[in-house]
């Protein structure tokens, strides 16, 4: 079975968070994503635990290991003008061009849009700058968590009466980016098979994040008003948040959209009489009263082991979920396990890791990762052998001078 | 079937010519979005009287109506709207008709629904050989928890995301504005994408199973691999310094968010140390010593204090604009805490066009909304046309079906 970007190679000049989590979404599906690295300024993901049994190496971090499944690495120093024309080799053997520096490093490094597109003019070239190829604030620097700042995200989440707690993560490398990237080279991939015609993609990595908060940028921008963080409230159904269950930090999400939640509610409760208030038996009702009602609730889940607490409301049929940590997702979630959602891979350095499979199943092609992450230039001598065509004295020569560094 | 694969003449728009059938949900609406705003031409099916997701709050000027739910004209700009029951077989037979002449069909309905209506993947094969369906559901279409009950919240909690989510003085709270449902649409409109790559090599379609579930796993970091390698379960933690020079601080009239310390942001931390000094920030000098360069001083609780107790005051005294431009102008990575009003007006964003804008004929009035999320060279962006009413498109996209069968085109006529 051909996977989907099977004979697409990608000259991946990305690293840290965005990038290589967008190339992820390629040489997962069968393209050859060849990440260009530098031995001596190493990808500081590279460096950043978690570490394999917490010990400290370029090929230890699960950090990056999860985030560069099924690519080949290449070293190469950029400093000098052989690594540099090698770089642009590798490119005009590339049908993509994924990078995530700041505006103009490439352009400094002969390796900008224009001179490439005229070495190979059907080139498609991803450019993910923190904001953008043009505007006044272009060369402004950032990483995921002031990214979130800058796009409206860290002030919407949290508590209301509460500084802006945010997510806890650098979530637009996560999702909004890479995602938003992906979905760009893959439509310009299928206008190039029609039209013959390579391009530029400038993607700001402000927008994405933006445009995933596109109703509250609006609420602005049609309403006037200015969205405040709202918890875990929904602004028209209640009971709907978090609550406490037996044992040390455990919680359970329960959301009562409609009176047939709130009746399943009540029936796994027990009827308590509080519950039976004819004020709450409607939505408005439960909606002016929601802080009586969690408080009250609270007491209730609070004396519940929350795996038993869910089961019984999902068969009454109520929207309920475990707040599942880490370690449940990995060894107890029988969801994920019944649809291969981690896969095990075989590193050389790290022994069996656990990756992330994207998160769909095709019915025909394969979807899951079968390489763990390159080692820091563990393809370099292929690929100067198979694709740049230097004979083995010449690597080794290369190797020596520093330019396969 | 409409697989083009000879070479047009120059399209200005990379995903015209693609046919799709979206049946309206919120978990597939914004892969339709995607889609129709690189030029495929999206139709959404809407039950008789329109969809669900026209009724959900907030609402233009705070007034509901089927037209004014903000997240329904954001999420369905660009798409046409017809109307069919589904659970009549009419509607049915009008939906075989449709799906016949698309690539591709989005839905996000309960596992086990589409089938009860014959319109499960293997049944609109039959009309339609080399049709794409991709299914985006809370738990994917298969495994123990498939028919769970979900909403935002719970896929949240589901996929471990609000563990890491909050004060760890309280309740996790959950990320704002229905991530969940937003990621699987990305993740859906990619994997729809890939299948039509595929097919196009091919010619065989393919069906793809989406789960909320594992798109919101994708949004852990390094949770899981915290657990796999070192044997530690990231928690909450608040608004405590992430690394040593990474966090929020309170400034005049909001916030900033400061980044000079961990990943690759530790290098930055000197021109934040000399700015402080040229500033004469009140105790800069503790900011000094070879110790600050020590990755195990830096880890410590008495790094972050001293670092948040000379920042801190320092932001205290200044807007979030002035520290933004002052930092960058040094090439720090410091940004405001945006509002959605700062979004706005921030200039980069202005100039570059973000926000734009569509006349409403349902609203009678100019809608703005934020834009292209990308810009490609040669086949741009574009919003074309509003949301849809309900069964705004029925005459002219029904009406056209060669398949269509009578009846349903009666009923079609009517207005359903």
């Amino acid at each position: 079975m051909a996977l989907p970007l099977a004979g697409i190679r990608v000259a991946d000049f990305s690293w840290i968070g965005a990038g290589p989590f967008t190339t992820k979404l390629l040489s997962d599906f069968g393209a050859d994503v060849i990440r260009i690295e530098s031995g001596t300024r190493v990808d500081p993901v590279r460096l950043t635990p978690p570490f394999k049994d917490g010990v400290a190496g370029v090929n230890r971090s699960g950090y990056f290991t999860d985030r560069n499944t099924n690519k080949r690495s290449i070293t190469l120093n950029l400093k000098t003008e052989e690594g540099r024309a090698l770089a642009r080799n590798l490119v005009t053997q590339s049908d993509v061009v994924v990078n995530n520096f700041s505006v103009g490093t490439m352009d400094k490094l002969g390796l900008g849009y224009d001179e490439m597109s005229k070495l190979k003019p059907d080139l498609i070239y991803l450019s993910m700058s923190m904001q953008g190829a043009t505007g006044p604030d272009k060369e402004f620097i950032g990483f995921g968590l002031t990214i979130a700042a800058l796009a409206g995200l860290q002030y919407l989440t949290g508590p209301a009466d509460r500084m802006p707690v945010g997510t806890g993560t650098n979530f637009p490398d996560h999702i909004p980016n890479p995602c938003h990237g992906a979905f760009a080279v893959l439509a310009a991939l299928r206008h190039r098979r029609r039209s013959g015609q390579g391009q530029f993609i400038d993607l700001a990595q402000t927008e994405p994040t933006m445009a995933v908060l596109g109703p509250a940028i609006m609420e602005y921008t049609v309403n006037g008003t200015v969205p405040e963080r709202s918890g875990n409230d929904h602004p028209d159904a209640a009971p709907h948040g978090v609550y406490p269950c037996a044992g040390d930090d455990r919680w359970i999400a329960i959301c009562v959209m409609k009176d047939v939640h709130w009746d399943g509610l009540r029936d796994v409760l027990g009827r308590p009489a509080w519950a039976d208030e004819a004020r709450w038996t409607s939505g408005e009702g439960r909606l002016r009263d929601r802080r009586e009602i969690d408080a009250r609730l609270s007491a209730e889940t609070s004396t519940r082991e929350p795996y038993e607490l869910m089961r019984a409301l999902q068969e009454k049929h109520v929207p309920a979920g475990v707040l599942q940590r880490g370690d449940e997702l990995v060894l107890h979630d029988p969801q994920l396990a019944a649809r291969d959602h981690w896969v095990r891979l075989d590193h050389p350095e790290m022994g069996t890791t656990i990756n992330n499979s994207p998160p769909f199943r095709f019915s025909r092609s394969p979807s899951s990762p079968t390489r763990p992450a390159p080692l820091l230039g563990e393809h370099t001598t292929e690929i100067c052998r198979d694709l740049l065509g230097l004979s083995p004295e010449k690597i080794e020569l290369l190797k020596d001078q520093g330019v396969l560094a | 079937m409409p697989h083009t694969s000879n070479r047009d003449a120059s399209p200005t728009s990379a995903l015209e010519g693609l046919r799709i059938v979206e049946v309206a949900s919120l978990a597939g609406a914004y892969a339709g979005k995607l889609f129709a705003n690189l030029g495929a031409d999206v139709i959404l099916v809407e039950p008789p009287g329109g969809a669900a997701t026209r009724h959900r709050a907030p609402f233009v000027d705070g007034q509901a109506g089927p037209d004014r739910s903000i997240e329904f004209i954001y999420l369905n700009n660009g798409k046409r709207s017809v109307t069919l029951d589904l659970d009549t077989a009419e509607g049915q037979a009008g939906f075989r008709a449709l799906a016949a002449e698309c690539d591709l069909v989005i839905e996000g309905e309960r596992p086990g629904l589409m089938a009860q209506r014959g319109l499960a993947y293997p049944d609109l094969l039959n009309c339609a050989p080399s049709l794409i369906m991709t299914s985006v559901t809370p738990f994917g279409q298969t495994g123990p928890y498939s028919l769970y009950e979900s909403e935002d919240l719970v896929a949240l909690a589901m996929g471990g995301f609000l563990t890491i989510s909050g004060y760890p003085d309280r309740e996790p709270t959950r990320i704002h504005g229905n991530q969940s449902f937003l990621t699987a649409g990305l993740y859906a409109a990619i994997g729809s994408m890939l299948a039509i790559l595929e097919r196009d090599g091919s010619g065989v379609g393919q069906h793809v199973d989406v789960s909320i579930q594992e798109c919101v796993v994708m949004a852990l970091e390094n949770v899981i691999q915290f657990y796999d390698l070192e044997g530690r379960v990231r928690q909450r933690s608040g608004l405590t310094q992430r690394y040593t020079g990474a966090g929020l601080f309170p400034c005049q009239g909001g916030y900033v968010y400061v980044f000079v310390g961990g990943l690759a942001a530790t290098r930055f931390w000197g021109e934040l140390v000399r700015w402080l000094r040229e500033e004469r920030a009140v105790g800069v000098e503790r900011l000094d010593g070879e110790h600050w360069t020590e990755r195990a001083f830096r880890e410590t609780k008495e790094a972050r204090d001293t670092f948040a107790e000379v920042f801190g005051p320092f932001a205290a005294e200044r807007t979030s604009q002035d520290l933004y431009y002052a930092a960058q102008r040094r090439r720090i990575p410091l940004s405001p805490v945006a509002t959605a009003a700062d979004v706005v007006s921030n200039r980069q964003i202005r100039d570059r066009g973000f926000i734009v804008s569509l006349f409403s004929p349902a609203l009678d009035r100019e809608i703005a909304f934020p834009g292209a999320p990308y810009m490609l060279s040669r086949t741009p962006w574009a919003a074309t046309r509003p949301a849809p009413r309900a069964g705004e498109h029925n005459d002219e996209i029904l009406g056209a079906l060669a398949a269509l069968p009578a009846q349903a085109s009666r009923v079609v006529s009517e207005g359903v």
